[in-house]
């Protein structure tokens, strides 16, 4: 069954990058409980980030004077940057002022805040409204191992993944920035009393956050070739499912939820014929059936509503 | 304050003043009035907030002289055509704006009464208007038997999707609306009996007595275009739902909405039926956003999914929110004035998402209630 080893690489790919989306609904819901509707946007947001940053490098000549495992880290590098900061400012401008108010409030805005990044991009991108091509930032390479063939960046970028991914748990679960996420998401007022700085460590969370997002549009492009202003509402939406799937605030969660939704839609796309037109259709079926049936995800814990 | 002939027409003075604004706004082309008007309107707004007193005292005028309002306000609108007869293209934004008031109405009924983000409203038209669509191209059916099909179907429709969704709740429950709206959108896209991406062409016009409402029609010495057939249809619709809501805010289940935004697990341990009334909610929303699905689909005669695609839902939300949550005056104010603004501003029509976007946001921060907030409930 080499084609079926090839559909579970395809899944294992696609699932990725609906975990790097994932864990940041994760992180900011753990933190704050709230949910960034604009989080794939900004995934978005970084896709188009690596090509201008290549754009930059190739005009300055830098991609034909230095190495090209230099010029790649370095755009991908200064992406996760930007994009983080640019998460930051998101939630200052748009998630702290509604800190305190009713949930339809940060929910409207952040829906919002999507529209406009989405638009922006679509508006003062040039030619913003068609696809962009994504620059190849990997090698081109393709090999065989026995009758199964892989691509060189189709490896690259589950391996960036993985390590993004793992990296990211290290950070939560293992340093002392990590301690403080994990204690503000349970008591915010008991961590400050500690000596947390809860302002900058719900920066910090979103800086986390929105830096794998990037990461996850930089891989989409490369993966698909092109970006669109419009992925991200798609992209985002499956990541939120994703993490709900998995049970929002929890990072193990957020993996299991990627997984399972990776895993339907390209299965379903693979074996149900003329699936692939309704492998959305599957996906947000699952997730339904999920919100009814176990609202609190594969790992998440029962929450007791209180007065 | 005492009843008078100084206090009625300072009454229709005011009202007259308001439609006169909304006269020029429909009419000027140039920027710059509009543009005061807006200004103004939001001025208004903000003025009527700070100082209570005038507020007050507005009010108490207009329920002194509920009735002539209401009757001045209703001559004003059905007079409307009339004026802008020559221009049939006003009259068709009229109707838009109509049906928009319509589905935001409808939302406002979990929106604005119960905080219940409902992402779907282009699903619920949507099948209004496909049920619609799907019965006159096949049967032929008229369209007086289909319109309450159509919200009959959808408010089916509103009621299945309200089942599940009733286990979740806030984001959750926004999440599951989304994933429906989308579901819908791509099935309409796929399936084949629905024409998938080509949609439906070839709804007739409907007929009253062998009468197309796709006629002109003479009243009164004056060629009324048939746009002002449907203005008047939407406007019944609008007429009925603004009932209905006033009704329903204004009786036990309104109370008991009211009750469960504030706070759920308080509502429902004074014996509110938390589920029972939320799912009133949704399928009272879907009936009218099926028979204005099914208007729409009649009126241009062709729908394709590309009319029910998630941003149309996202713009209902924004009407509501900017009109003013639980202010079904406000909520038509809101529907109205962002469908004209975009169309008034022609050259900023490819912004006109981003500029809702946008003003969301802000008015969010500035205004969270709305331009015309809810007011609080008064018991005499």
């Amino acid at each position: 069954m080499a084609h079926f080893a090839e559909i579970v690489f395809i899944a294992l790919m696609l699932s990725s990058t609906y975990i790097l989306i994932a864990v940041g609904f994760t992180l900011f819901f753990g933190a704050i409980d709230i949910v960034q509707f604009a989080h794939g946007d900004v995934a978005m947001l970084g896709a188009f980030v690596a090509i201008i940053l290549y754009g930059l490098a190739e005009a300055t000549g830098m991609t034909r004077v230095l190495p090209m495992v230099v010029w790649v880290a370095g755009v991908i590098f200064f992406t996760l940057i930007i994009t983080g900061a640019l998460g930051v400012l998101f939630e200052r401008v748009v998630v702290k002022p509604f800190r305190k108010a009713p949930l339809l409030m940060v929910l409207v805005a952040t829906v919002a805040l999507g529209i406009i990044i989405r638009e922006s991009v679509r508006l003062f991108y040039p030619e913003g409204s068609n696809p962009q091509v994504f620059p190849k930032l990997f090698p081109q390479a393709s090999f065989q191992v026995g009758s199964l063939y892989f691509r060189a960046e189709h490896l690259m970028i589950f391996g960036i993944s993985l390590l993004l991914i793992v990296g990211m748990m290290v950070f939560i679960n293992k340093t002392k920035i990590g301690l403080a996420i994990r204690a503000i998401s349970q008591n915010i007022e008991a961590a400050s009393l500690m000596g947390i700085n809860p302002d900058v460590t719900i920066m910090i969370t979103f800086f986390a956050g929105s830096l794998l997002a990037g990461i996850a549009g930089v891989l989409t492009g490369t993966y698909f070739n092109v970006v669109k202003f419009d992925i991200g509402l798609m992209g985002g939406i499956k990541g939120f499912s994703a993490a709900v799937v998995g049970g929002l605030g929890n990072f193990n969660g957020a993996i299991l939820g990627g997984l399972t939704l990776g895993v339907v839609e390209t299965f379903a796309s693979a074996y149900i014929p003329g699936g692939t037109a309704y492998k959305d259709v599957y996906a947000f079926i699952i997730v339904i059936f999920f919100l009814v049936f176990k609202p609190s995800g594969l790992l998440g814990e029962r929450v007791y509503d209180k007065v | 304050m005492k009843k008078g002939p100084a206090g009625l027409l300072l009454l229709l003075f005011l009202e007259s003043l308001f439609f006169a604004l909304v006269l020029v706004f429909l009419v000027v082309e140039e920027i710059i009035p509009i543009l005061a008007v807006i200004l103004g309107t939001v001025v208004l707004s903000f003025v009527l907030v700070k100082y209570e007193r005038l507020n007050a005292f507005l009010q108490d005028l207009f329920s002194h002289y509920r009735k002539t309002a209401v009757a001045w306000g209703l001559i004003f609108v059905l007079a409307l055509p009339f004026i802008l007869h020559d221009s049939p293209y006003l009259i068709h934004l009229l109707f838009l704006s109509g049906l928009f008031a319509v589905l935001a109405i409808g939302l406002d009924f979990q929106v604005g009464s119960t905080h219940l983000v409902n992402f779907a409203t282009a699903a619920d038209y949507g099948v209004g208007a496909y049920t619609a669509a799907l019965l006159a191209v096949n049967f032929g059916w008229s369209f007086w038997i289909i319109l309450p099909l159509s919200g009959l179907a959808a408010a089916l429709f509103g009621f299945l999707l309200g089942l599940p969704t009733m286990k979740t709740k806030t984001y959750y429950l926004s999440l599951v609306t989304i994933a429906v709206g989308l579901i819908i959108y791509l099935l309409l896209n796929n399936l084949s009996w629905t024409g998938g991406s080509d949609g439906i062409a070839g709804i007739p016009y409907p007929t009253i007595g062998g009468f197309s409402l796709g006629n002109s029609v003479r009243l009164f010495g004056m060629e009324l275009p048939f746009q002002a057939n449907f203005y008047y249809l939407v406007l019944g619709i609008l007429f009925l739902e603004f009932v209905v809501a006033r009704r329903l805010y204004q009786s036990k289940i309104g109370l008991a909405w009211n009750a469960i935004r504030d706070d759920e697990i308080a509502a429902a341990c004074q014996g509110i039926d938390v589920t029972g009334s939320k799912i009133m909610a949704f399928y009272t929303n879907a009936f009218f956003d099926g028979l204005a699905g099914a208007i729409y689909a009649f009126n241009v005669g062709f729908i394709a999914p590309e009319n029910f695609a998630f941003m149309l839902s996202v713009i209902v939300v924004t009407m509501v929110i900017i009109g003013g949550m639980g202010n079904v005056t406000g909520v038509i104010f809101g529907a109205v004035i962002m469908t004209l603004i975009p169309e008034k501003f022609q050259v900023v029509q490819s912004y006109r998402l981003w500029l809702f976007a946008l003003i969301i946001i802000i008015m969010l921060l500035a205004r969270p209630k709305g331009l015309f907030p809810q007011k609080t409930r008064q018991y005499a």
